[in-house]
């Protein structure tokens, strides 16, 4: 190991966020603009619009420019922290105000499932490492493969269906109840209606959340599954562990040591798949009518909108680039062996 | 063994922890959910702009009706214009100055008096900002005044008999003084002095109305309307059957509207739509520049086939641009028939084809624009074209963006499009499909100086007698020269729970809350 320390492991790591966005956004940059169709078209349809009208429009939206200009301009200025404005719907509001608006929205969806995500990958594969080689260990695994291969929407609507019309317990779609008051803080509805005292827009906001996050949770529980149980089982059959047995230490206490051994690879796993839960959010918000930047990148694209997809993906990859260092920071200083 | 006791009421105490949790959640749900007296919408629309300089859309024109008013406005359930801020008016100049009286005492939502100063003032800020829908009143308006608190006086470029449909389209509407005098203001909510104000908007969630208590009409019914917006029909009818909404308004698929017809605890209404389906046919490149290929595509068209079969109903046969039951409307296209394939035949042999050489067209449609049962209605054109023999159809899609772009360069022969009115009038179905300097949106190159001229001249006169006689000679030309075959007018449905009072569907397809109650 040389000298440079954590700092410099850290700093190598933040600057390789560059890369990994810009490639994002000149992806998708050139895909919007294969894709056919017009954004000011699109909008203005064929209502009474002069050609000149339609042209001052194009240039208000900065798309009589050649499209190298655009390139650099929007990267320009989203360097100065402006994503642009939007092309539709209104037009000329700020992108950047719709990512607060809706981002917090995302990541409430996103931690409530990261939690139930890893509370039953955790769950399923220390069972099936324990009751290794039994019908309960293959009926595990099983779960694990037919959990990772769900289809979000079909497996939602599935949940929509006897949760809500058949049970009639829990709401299908969106964030809270129609019309309820909600102070905005952090734009997390549970946290702020714990903020604000606010018992009823908490129990309603914990409802509207349970659907989508337990099928978006078990959907990316799969994966936990399979790495926990893995992990375990290798880390079960070592020596020490058979030394704690030699010594006759409860069974729950040798299965502990054994997971926190088993956890490294798993907090690696936790940083992957917070990304992949990013993207299962689109899958899982346009199903609940969850209001995040999941459904408001796919409502965008119908409309075309380049700025506000280029602007909510930049974000979204710079957000997940730096949840994903953090995760290697805390895999580095649990593993020594890491080399930095 | 004494761990594995322990184990057992570790998992004990979780269970009922779960239990004991989900069951706190849906009694607190049941306690709280009555408490409030509220009317919960779900649509699949949007509101695009709350600014009436720039919103051009049919549903936020439906949330400014209920926010705002005009100085005169539809009675509800009817086209009828009848009295709204304005108590009084009068036409003068041979119909090219239009005097109106405002009520007395007139407030907006907050309190603010509104005098005939900031109808002036609203007004004026339209035609400067010249958002999407401004030439609703530039075209017309030359200047407007306000010689005292309450009166207001518009000269007209030129005298204009719907001038009043106009007025009662939401640029005209009078806006609270909190609006940017400058430019739009897209997420404003101090609204104008309609029956509701709007208490929160957030965009893509919900818009939440409370009723107006300085507006001058009746009170509202129900104190609160929430409007929530879903992204697609399937989920709005789930919120529906759950109980998260009361009413699903635009809009549900024809199969959820079957759906709901048939099933208890709920009522199906069924609003008079005034938006129209037609087929364009370009009259600049062949093979629909010949007029007799035209007429021919008319004559083979079964137009009750297309709503029985891919609307399940939801619409009626139209026979001219000019809705049914709009005054002035004459079923032109019936001399064809439907479904008539003798004369299609007939027409089609005069044009010189015949089942050797035969008319080989491209029909083009979009495929999400009009919704999914688009690319049906192209299917069965296709076959009910093809009937006749002697035509070979070749369909061909683009995305909307693209359609229009093709369209406005009059690229495409035969294509479908689709209408809603600006104002409620038979100019707007009329004038700016056939008048050769309103129509290059259209792309159907259509050109006839004695239809501009009857055009020109109705929009002159006052007398509705007079008028409705040019309307009918243009519809006539229209199905002689057949550069548009009108298909179907639509119909909308209001599906709401059976305890849901009050819904009184109205020809403008825009919903007014205020009657709204629950039983």
């Amino acid at each position: 190991m040389s000298g440079r320390g954590l700092g410099y492991y850290i700093l190598i790591r933040a600057l390789m966020i560059i890369p990994t966005v810009l490639i994002l956004y000149t992806l998708v940059f050139v895909l919007l603009r294969l894709l056919p169709g017009d954004p000011i078209l699109a909008v203005v349809g064929t209502k009474h619009i002069s050609a000149e009208q339609l042209e001052h429009l194009r240039k208000l939206a900065g798309l009589d420019k050649p499209p190298y200009v655009q390139y650099f301009e929007y990267l320009w200025n989203v360097l100065h922290g402006d994503f642009g404005v939007t092309l539709a719907m209104p037009m000329g509001k700020p992108v950047k105000d719709y990512i607060f608006l809706k981002f917090p929205a995302t990541l409430e969806l996103t931690i409530a499932s990261f939690i139930v995500s890893v509370f039953l990958g955790l769950l399923t594969g220390t069972i099936a490492a324990v009751k290794r080689g039994t019908w309960i260990d293959s009926a595990m695994r099983l779960y694990s493969i037919i959990a990772y291969t769900l289809f979000i929407p079909w497996f939602g609507l599935i949940l929509q269906y006897i949760f809500g019309l058949k049970l009639k317990v829990l709401p299908t779609s969106g964030r809270i109840d129609p019309g309820m008051y909600i102070e905005w803080i952090t734009g997390l509805y549970v946290l702020d209606s714990i903020l604000t005292g606010n018992l009823q827009a908490f129990i309603s906001a914990i409802s509207h959340l349970i659907l989508p996050s337990i099928t978006l949770g078990i959907v990316l529980s799969g994966a936990y599954t399979r790495l926990v149980r893995n992990n375990l089982v290798d880390v079960l059959s070592m020596d020490f562990i058979r030394s704690y047995y030699a010594r006759g230490l409860s069974k729950y206490k040798i299965i502990w040591y054994g997971l926190k051994n088993a956890f490294i690879p798993i907090v690696t796993l936790m940083g992957l798949q917070f990304a992949i839960l990013l993207g299962g959010a689109i899958l899982t918000e346009t199903t609940f009518n969850w209001p995040g930047i999941g459904t408001f990148i796919v409502d965008r694209i119908d409309y075309r909108d380049y700025n506000s997809i280029q602007g909510a993906i930049i974000f979204f990859a710079f957000f997940v680039s730096v949840i994903s260092l953090i995760v290697d920071v805390i895999y580095a200083l649990l593993d020594p062996r890491v080399k930095y | 063994m004494r761990m594995r006791g322990l184990s057992k009421v570790a998992v004990a105490v979780i269970v009922v922890l779960i239990v004991v949790g989900v069951a706190a959640v849906f009694l607190f749900r049941q306690q709280f959910g009555g408490q409030v007296s509220q009317i919960v919408i779900g649509v699949t629309d949007k509101v695009t702009d709350l600014d009436p300089a720039n919103a051009y859309d049919f549903f936020t024109w439906e949330i400014l009706s209920n926010v705002m008013e005009g100085l005169v406005k539809y009675k509800p359930g009817t086209l009828e214009i009848v009295p709204g801020l304005a108590e009084s008016w009068e036409v003068k100049d041979d119909g090219k100055v239009w005097v109106f009286k405002l009520r007395d005492n007139l407030k907006f939502a907050d309190g603010t008096p509104l005098t005939a100063k900031d109808v002036k003032r609203s007004i004026e800020r339209v035609m400067n900002i010249n958002g999407d829908p401004a030439w609703l009143v530039t075209s017309f308006v030359e200047k407007v005044e306000a010689p005292d608190d309450r009166t207001v006086v518009f000269y007209l470029k030129q005298p204009t008999s719907f001038f009043l449909a106009l007025v009662a389209t939401p640029p005209y509407f009078p806006v609270h003084p909190d609006y940017s005098p400058t430019s739009i203001d897209s997420d404003q909510t101090a609204g104008g002095a309609g029956p509701y104000k709007i208490v929160k908007f957030v965009r893509d969630e919900e818009i939440v109305l409370e009723a107006n208590p300085n507006y001058y009409g009746d009170p509202p019914k129900t104190k609160r309307i929430v409007v929530k917006f879903f992204r697609d029909a399937s989920s709005l009818r789930l919120a529906l059957e759950n109980g998260e909404i009361d009413i699903a308004w635009r809009t549900l698929r024809p199969t959820d509207i079957e759906y709901f017809k048939g099933k208890e605890g709920f009522k199906v209404v069924e609003v008079p739509g005034s938006f129209i389906r037609y087929i364009c046919l370009n009259v600049r490149v062949s093979p629909t520049n010949n007029k007799l290929v035209r007429q021919a595509l008319a004559a083979a068209l079964d137009r009750k086939e297309i709503i029985d079969v891919v609307l399940r109903g939801a619409g009626e046969p139209l026979y001219s641009l000019v809705p049914n039951g709009m005054w002035s409307h004459i079923d032109a296209f019936k001399k064809y028939g439907d479904a008539n394939l003798d004369l299609a035949k007939q027409l089609l042999s005069q044009a010189g084809f015949s089942e050797d050489n035969k008319l080989k067209i491209e029909l083009w449609y979009t495929p999400t624009h009009y919704g999914d049962t688009e690319a049906d209605i192209a299917q069965l054109l296709k076959s009910q074209w093809e009937k006749t023999g002697l035509i070979e159809v070749e369909i061909k899609s683009a995305e909307w963006g693209t359609y229009v772009d093709y369209i406005r360069n009059g690229r495409l022969s035969v294509y479908l499009l689709g209408w809603y009115p600006d104002y409620l009038d038979p100019d707007d179905y009329l004038t700016p499909f056939l008048h050769s300097e309103a129509n290059s949106w259209s792309g159907t190159g259509y050109a006839n100086e004695t239809v501009d001229k009857l055009l020109e001249e109705a929009q002159r006169l006052t007398n509705q007698e007079d008028r409705a006689k040019l309307y009918e000679q243009v519809q006539e030309i229209l199905a002689e020269d057949v550069p548009y075959i009108p298909i179907f007018q639509g119909r909308l449905y209001i599906v709401a729970r059976s305890n849901v009072e009050g819904i009184v569907p109205s020809p403008t397809m825009l919903f007014y809350y205020a009657t709204l109650y629950k039983s």
